[in-house]
């Protein structure tokens, strides 16, 4: 995704009150988390999971808050979407930078980019891909389910192989 | 002193302020002997009490929130010491429970013997004390009320074969009434 349209989107989400931007770099998502970073709106954590728990915790403070992370970092923190996010129904949305999409991507993304779209389905976790043409109206899909108080995701394919 | 005795001591000590309790029996201790809207109970994800603790302490300045972790827990999530070091919120006390084991799986061993877990807690630049007895327990507590955090208690105790009942409220309440805690 092009770089001004990720930063279109981190604008557009503050804008709309989400508040934080927690979570583990993805080079999938490098210029929304520059536009945060630039922002001083970034939180790092060391894990995917460690993200969560901090941004549940802002969450409960009834401070909409954003997770983002590549989905290997995704696939660490299943235990926590479901005992955590789910069980508690804690409206997070997740930014998810999707590696293993493009067949010849790195070997590593393989496996687990092949079942990206499966595993969204078997959390049941509702999530939309976003793009550079739907990017607004993904936002605003992600923005009602959390006013709604549901966890949702969007997620970034990684488009290109360096 | 066992889990459960530390605990009431801490949970009678800091009144009404909000507490996140890792999951397991230390969640199941704090139920039975002090349990209050603003105790946040966890069920799983272990090794998170400390993380939304401090996502807490960042978002509500006013209030002081504690965590009631243990060494398994922290164990999990040490990277949470380092944000949590990094970030400096004043108003977090994050309070360890040792027994050097896995109480809640059957009591495997921890290696929280083998290392100094307040020595972590330190080189994280978080102001760090370890207590022993009851007594220190106490006395510390009252001494870190003129001491802005993050503070990290190492409260060492012993096993115990005593196990609380389960905590027997549902986790959209546990949340719903956490919540509403936070407004008084």
């Amino acid at each position: 995704m092009k770089p001004n349209i990720q930063k279109r989107i981190f604008d557009y989400l503050i804008k709309n009150n989400i508040q934080n931007f927690v979570g583990v770099p993805d080079s999938t998502l490098k210029y929304f988390i520059e536009q945060g970073l630039k922002k001083n709106k970034i939180l790092i954590s060391t894990r995917e999971e460690e993200a969560i728990g901090i941004a549940v915790g802002m969450t409960l403070s009834e401070s909409p808050s954003l997770v983002f992370m590549q989905n290997a970092g995704f696939a660490n923190s299943i235990s926590t979407i479901t005992s955590l996010v789910q069980l508690y129904e804690i409206p997070l949305i997740f930014l998810i930078g999707w590696r293993g999409y493009l067949k010849n991507d790195a070997p590593e993304h393989e496996k687990i980019g092949k079942v990206q779209p499966k595993l969204m389905e078997i959390l049941a976790l509702d999530s939309k891909i976003i793009t550079e043409k739907n990017w607004k109206a993904s936002c605003n899909w992600a923005l009602k389910k959390a006013q709604n108080k549901k966890p949702c995701a969007l997620i970034v394919k990684r488009d290109f192989v360096d | 002193m066992i889990r459960k005795e530390a605990i009431k001591i801490v949970a009678e000590k800091i009144s009404d302020n909000p507490i996140i309790a890792a999951n397991g029996y230390l969640s199941r201790d704090l139920y039975e002997v002090h349990d209050k809207p603003s105790n946040f109970y966890m069920i799983g994800s272990m090794g998170l009490a400390s993380s939304i603790g401090l996502g807490l302490a960042l978002k509500n300045k006013k209030k002081i929130f504690y965590i009631f972790d243990g060494d398994g827990n922290l164990l999990m999530n040490l990277g949470s010491l380092i944000t949590i070091g990094v970030h400096k919120p004043k108003n977090l006390i994050h309070i360890v429970f040792d027994n050097g084991s896995h109480e809640s799986t059957g009591g495997q061993p921890t290696e929280s013997k083998n290392i100094q877990l307040d020595g972590v807690a330190k080189s994280a630049k978080i102001k760090t004390f370890k207590v022993q007895t009851k007594s220190e327990l106490i006395k510390k507590l009252e001494k870190i009320r003129g001491i802005t955090g993050p503070i990290l208690i190492l409260v060492k105790i012993s096993k115990s074969k005593k196990t609380s009942k389960r905590v027997n409220i549902e986790p959209t309440k546990i949340k719903t009434r956490f919540m509403e805690s936070l407004h008084n």
